[in-house]
């Protein structure tokens, strides 16, 4: 894996294009979802600025690992993106997005028996964001709790401590969510009501 | 309390394998009891990609290429500024050799320095210059540093055609000079869906493309047309979907 990445990633350099394009076709589904969970419905943006910057600063990557010098870009562009949004708090969030986002969630729900990825990361999205990440960053992403320490800025025992929390913490959220289903059936239109949202961002993907 | 910790670490390495394990192959339910809902959740959330999330792939190898073509636009800025440094150690070195042994050594130090940069036009590449062989025009021409090195008018002409078929060179300077960097960015904004593109303009990565096109309400048509000569195959793709102003009400 990390072979095939780093050969990958030094024909990137190179100049090759089919190099690139396996670079981001192997990243972008992790670094969209993980996104989402941080920006909720401008993630695409997010990401795409994050590869105008890995494409332009291609050149400079040194070495070590690929998919965490990414991530680390665009977990900094989403907190500028964060901050732009706090500094102007008219932007609305597209509601009709965010209802597709849950109807998606909610056909998903229905067709199988299990979740969709909408729903999964919705759920994700409600835990504390230190978990959250942990969490994605694990899970998601792949990457492994050192280097997921190494992009937040925390030690590999924090971050397995988060992300252990959180799973226990969506555990309990599943465990309610069966208990809210074989109770009142499913004729309410939202039966997600384990979900309190707590942040706008978690409102974001819930809907 | 024993207890307590043991089931407690065996909890932690539980959740470890299933965090290792979302995005490995499916490796069935676990052998006796219900599916785990925590691990089906893990997995849902790292399936394999939906083509939707692929969407900016052909946004991002256009960056990738722009990218590619600004930094062949200035290659000799790099090694200029290192033989610049190499030569600030090497007269740094002959200072200290001044110190001690004769003043010959040094002298011929500071010789070495003041030889290696040869100046060579580096404010006109250093700019993102875009066609393909942006250094011969100015290189051929040691005393020529115009700071326009495709658009320019004169005699310039024979080398560059061969590499650039391109209609580029007709254009108007600002055009010439930024279209291939802003052609990717114009892709990059061109392929977002109606209601992001006013707001991708406000980032620092569009920041360029809007100066170009003269504020952020031209960039639209600045696109298209920059698109329509540099890749009108492109455009065509992706204009089908005419600017459906309709701002997203409904979908």
């Amino acid at each position: 894996m990390t072979g095939e990445l780093s050969q990958a990633v030094e024909a990137a350099q190179a100049g090759d294009e089919d190099a690139f394009r396996l670079l981001y076709r192997g990243l972008q589904p992790g670094l969209l979802r993980y996104l989402t969970v941080l920006v909720g419905a401008d993630a695409e943006d997010v990401a795409s600025e994050t590869w105008l910057q890995v494409a332009r600063d291609l050149p400079h990557f040194t070495g070590g690992e690929f998919r965490a010098w990414v991530v680390t870009i665009g977990r900094n562009r989403a907190m500028d993106h964060l901050r732009r949004q706090r500094r102007r708090p008219a932007v609305s969030v597209p509601v009709q997005e965010l209802a597709e986002l849950a109807g998606d969630a909610d056909t998903a729900e229905r067709a199988g028996e299990s979740l969709g990825t909408e729903a999964a990361l919705a759920m994700i999205a409600n835990l504390p964001p230190r978990e959250a990440e942990a969490v994605l960053l694990r899970a998601v992403v792949g990457l492994d709790a050192a280097t997921a320490g190494r992009i937040l800025g925390r030690r590999a025992g924090a971050v397995r401590t988060a992300a252990h929390r959180g799973l226990r913490r969506l555990a309990l959220l599943l465990d309610q969510r069966a208990e809210a289903a074989t109770s009142s059936g499913r004729r309410a239109p939202g039966p997600r009501t384990g979900l309190s949202p707590k942040a706008p961002r978690t409102e974001s993907v819930d809907g | 309390m024993i207890l307590r910790w043991l089931a407690r670490s065996g909890d932690r390495a539980e959740h470890e394998r299933l965090l290792d394990d979302a995005r490995g192959p499916w490796a069935g339910a676990p052998p006796s009891g219900p599916p785990d809902p925590l691990a089906g959740l893990l997995r849902a959330a790292a399936a394999p990609p939906r083509p939707r999330e692929l969407a900016g792939e052909e946004a991002a190898l256009a960056a990738f290429r722009a990218a590619r073509q600004a930094a062949a636009g200035a290659p000799a800025a790099r090694p200029l500024r290192r033989r610049f440094t190499a030569g600030v150690v090497l007269w740094l070195a002959g200072l200290a050799a001044t110190a001690t042994a004769g003043a010959a050594l040094a002298a011929a130090n500071l010789d070495r320095t003041e030889a290696p940069p040869p100046p060579p036009p580096a404010s006109a590449t250093v700019a993102p210059v875009p066609t393909g062989v942006p250094a011969t025009p100015t290189a051929d021409r040691p005393g020529g540093r115009t700071p326009t090195p495709t658009g320019a008018p004169s005699g310039a002409a024979p080398a560059p055609t061969s590499a650039s078929p391109v209609p580029i060179e007709a254009e108007p300077r600002a055009t010439a000079h930024l279209g291939r960097g802003n052609s990717g960015r114009c892709k990059a904004y061109l392929s977002k869906p109606e209601r992001q593109r006013e707001k991708a303009l406000r980032t620092p990565g569009f920041d360029e493309l809007v100066t170009a096109a003269g504020g952020a309400e031209h960039v639209p048509a600045y696109c298209r047309q920059l698109l329509a000569e540099t890749d009108p195959n492109w455009l065509a793709r992706q204009e089908p979907e005419p600017d459906a102003s309709t701002n997203g009400t409904e979908s």
